[in-house]
């Protein structure tokens, strides 16, 4: 086979150019270091016309936007979903995993929630709180800094609201609630549920020249145009493009960290995916940041003599304790909400409002937290709109179904009545859920792919179940009706399939102990002194918070331990 | 980047044989589907385009099919001052997704789903009338569409039908409130630029709900959103 080498010497390599990679990006590069980023997607500009979807009408889409292609529907901004042509997974019998690939320049940050929470003290120390688990071998003190400077750096709206384990940061100010958000803190209220405003990345306000500000779309999942939300490649990574330090490597699956006879790492291989050949560039450091499972996979396939099991495995821990947030949801018909008067209520792309974990633990029958997401409003109608027009019918004992004139009167007048209330949880990080090689099966493009192995514990169970209590409760007093039925035991109380909710963390977890952990604090390998893992992989747990933030505080810490390393020639 | 018009030809090309030359190969057949094509500008990928090329091209229902289609959709929801089923590209639609929904994990959707549905309703005009839903007058299908319109009919023998004309209903009112017409009817106001500065006044009064000072007093002040955030060194906003 012919392998194609590059004679360039890298300071660093960075695979993947999501939260993790585009931050390691910027920060390594600003500083004067020459940095080769790996993305195994196509460039992605959401001011490029060709790839924009903002602003696209529903009959722009010949299918009106239905999911065949992208599995939140054609105008959502991922290059891929839980499933990739020619490149599959499994999972092992009785056992379920979905894993989702964004695989375009700026990973997952194009189509997320841009749900900015930072973890606080109590979820770095879960163990002293519950004896489960395992403790972060960094405090909230060590990352603090590196949350303030994200704050300023990408801007997050949000309020000082004081709580011990929901920490305050450098909020840009959040946008007014839409009507049924004002339903939905009359309801938490009344069931005694903190709410208070969304803490998400889009800017409501200027923080610099170089971004537009929200222009209150509510399709920050199609990727902003004028970059009003944040995305790693619109606001880390072309900005870094521009500072000369950087060479972009696109379509470009990298299969394998390269090591030398003494096992440490010399660059990457990887397979270009437009004319199918092999490559290999050469770098003093290798950062990974292909996501938690990506990460796993090619520390897996970079067996050597002196790694025989994989890059890093001494812990045989590579893949292992992989855990994924928790999700449940119902939805909510307010029959006060019918005919509306219809205004522009698009508003930011995702809740003006929300609920953190509001309760003790100590007096539940499960570990850990969750916090409550909240949808609903007049929005763009899409694929799917008026497919069963007139089924709230049934709250008023008239008949469903029909055909005629009335059905146009039946949309409209159940248009923007119903509300969505989504819990999402921390598990238990376990050693028993994890993923590995499969031996039996490989890619389009010859290499081996991943197996799964994950199952919920009663912990996530219970959890889920009282989400649905609480959503209950909360439906009523904001004088609503849950709709569906309530899932019970036998439905798993209705608990997201692990992978689901696209918050996978904890292949690499971070540790001082290099048989218990597979990466020191600084997210360095413990086998090998220079590859550094900077997605989720390294998490030792997820909080019920969204990794976003703590991915790209921890990438940011690591970049500076990095140059450290480099100025004192360490490396 | 390869500009889209050029990856389309590019596509085209490739399907017919890349050594022949553009002006050779591009059939007026070709120019059709290229036009088609190109009609739907809403930033695919390669593969994407790849698929709709497929989709938008081919053909899955008869023009009688067709036809049919439009017959009982215009039934299903008749026209207004807004326009009709045809203006709502509702037809097409039925013939896009026969071809889109082919997937296996679509379970030939098309061919199991839409095109079963004229079967079947087809059967029941044919035992009642004694000829095709084509030829039945508007009061003959709406005297069909009695028996499996509504979810509260029971009979065992007309549940296939019934679970098939709430497809067709789905389609068909899908198909309408996603069209430019339809939404103008539906009279959804978004998906254009705009400052959001909370419900209006005249909303709030007409429902049980308010606003709470502390709450809206940290909201954003939208006349200083062009200013550039500072904060202090405890995190307060000061500009």
């Amino acid at each position: 086979m012919e392998i194609i080498k590059s004679k360039k010497e890298y300071d660093v390599i960075v695979v993947g150019s999501g939260a993790g990679g585009g931050m390691a990006t910027k920060i390594l590069s600003d500083a004067g270091i020459n940095v080769a980023l790996v993305e195994s997607g196509p460039y992605f500009d959401p001011a490029n016309p060709d790839q924009q979807t903002q602003l696209k009408w529903p009959w722009e889409s010949p299918r009106r936007g239905a999911g065949t292609n992208r599995a939140f529907g054609d105008f959502h901004m991922s290059y891929g979903d839980w499933s990739l042509d020619g490149e599959p997974y499994s999972s092992v019998e009785g056992t379920d995993f979905k894993w989702w690939r964004s695989r375009m320049l700026g990973g997952r940050t194009n189509h997320w929630g841009r749900i900015s929470l930072r973890f606080g003290p109590r979820d770095f120390k879960s163990k002293d709180f519950d004896g489960l688990g395992e403790n972060w071998p960094i405090s909230y003190d060590d990352i603090k800094p590196y949350y303030d400077k994200l704050d300023k750096l990408v801007g997050v709206y949000g309020t000082k609201e004081n709580m011990f384990n929901e920490p305050d940061g450098f909020f840009l100010p959040p946008p007014k609630p839409r009507l049924h958000e004002l339903f939905y803190i009359k309801g938490a209220r009344k069931s005694n549920v903190k709410v208070m405003p969304s803490r998400l990345s889009v800017l409501t306000k200027r923080i610099n020249n170089e971004r537009g500000i929200c222009f209150y779309c509510g399709q920050c999942d199609r990727s902003c145009s004028v970059y009003g939300d944040f995305s790693s490649s619109s606001c880390l990574v072309i900005p870094s493009l521009k500072g000369g330090m950087v060479d972009l490597y696109v379509n470009s699956m990298v299969n394998e960290v390269i090591t030398d006879k003494n096992g440490r790492a010399t660059g990457v291989s990887f397979i270009n995916k437009e004319n199918g050949k092999d490559y290999k560039i050469k770098g003093k450091i290798v950062v990974l940041a292909a996501s938690a499972c990506a990460t796993a996979r090619i520390l897996l396939n970079s067996k050597s003599n002196a790694h025989p099991n994989g890059l890093g495995n001494s812990s045989n821990l590579i893949g292992k304790y992989l855990h994924d947030s928790t999700g449940a949801g119902r939805g909510v018909f307010i029959p006060e909400l019918i005919n509306r008067k219809i205004y522009n209520e698009d508003g930011v792309g995702g809740m003006h409002v929300y609920s953190p974990w509001w309760l003790d633990n100590r007096k539940l029958d499960f570990p850990r937290g969750y916090h409550i997401e909240v949808g609903g409003g007049m929005t763009l109608p899409q694929y799917g709109i008026g497919w069963n027009p007139n089924d709230f019918n049934k709250f008023f004992g008239l008949r469903t179904g029909g055909y005629g004139d009335s059905l146009r009167e039946d949309v409209k007048k159940y248009y923007g009545s119903t509300v969505y209330l989504s819990g999402r949880g921390e598990a238990i990080p376990l050693k028993e859920n994890y993923c590995e090689i499969d031996p039996e099966s490989k890619d389009k493009y010859g290499v081996p792919v991943l197996r799964f192995r994950y199952k919920w514990s009663d912990y996530e169970y219970k959890q889920a179940k009282h989400m649905h209590d609480t959503f209950e409760e909360i439906a009523y007093n904001m004088g609503g009706i849950p709709l569906g039925s309530k899932p019970t035991k036998e439905d798993n109380y209705g608990i997201s399939v692990p992978g689901e909710i696209i918050h996978e963390v904890g292949t690499t977890r971070m540790g001082n102990d290099p048989k218990t952990s597979v990466v020191n604090k600084y997210e360095r390998l413990h086998d090998v002194d220079n590859v550094y893992v900077v997605d989720a992989a390294p998490f030792v747990s997820q909080a019920d918070k969204n990794p976003t933030w703590t991915i790209m505080a921890l990438s940011w810490r690591t970049s500076e331990h990095i140059i450290n390393e480099l100025k004192r020639q360490n490396v | 980047m390869m500009k889209r018009r050029d990856s389309i030809k590019t596509m085209i090309l490739g399907s017919i044989g890349a050594s022949m030359s553009l002006k050779s190969c591009i059939t007026s057949e070709d120019k059709i589907v290229l036009d088609q094509v190109w009609k739907y500008s809403y930033g695919r990928t390669q593969d994407e385009l790849k698929w709709d090329y497929k989709v938008l091209t081919g053909k899955f229902f008869s023009e009688t099919e067709l036809l049919t289609i439009e017959k009982i959709a215009n039934i299903i929801l008749p026209p207004n001052n807004y326009g009709s089923i045809q203006d709502a590209g509702v037809v097409e639609l039925f013939e896009i997704i026969a071809k889109d929904f082919s997937t296996p994990a679509h379970n030939e959707y098309g061919e199991k789903v839409l095109r079963r549905g004229l079967i079947v309703f087809n059967e029941l005009s044919n035992a009642l009338y004694n000829k095709d839903i084509i030829e039945c007058s508007e009061k003959e299908i709406k005297s069909i569409f009695d028996d499996i319109a509504f979810n509260d009919n029971e009979d065992d023998h007309l549940q296939e039908a019934i679970r098939l004309f709430a497809v067709y209903r789905g389609m068909v009112l899908t198909g309408y409130f996603t069209s430019e017409i339809g939404i103008k009817d539906l009279g959804y106001k978004g998906n254009t630029p705009n400052v959001w500065d909370g419900v209006p006044e005249e909303i709030l009064k007409d429902y049980s709900v308010s606003y709470d000072q502390e709450w809206i007093s940290r909201c954003v002040d939208q006349s200083k959103r062009n200013d550039i955030a500072e904060w202090d060194e405890d995190g307060n906003l000061l500009t």
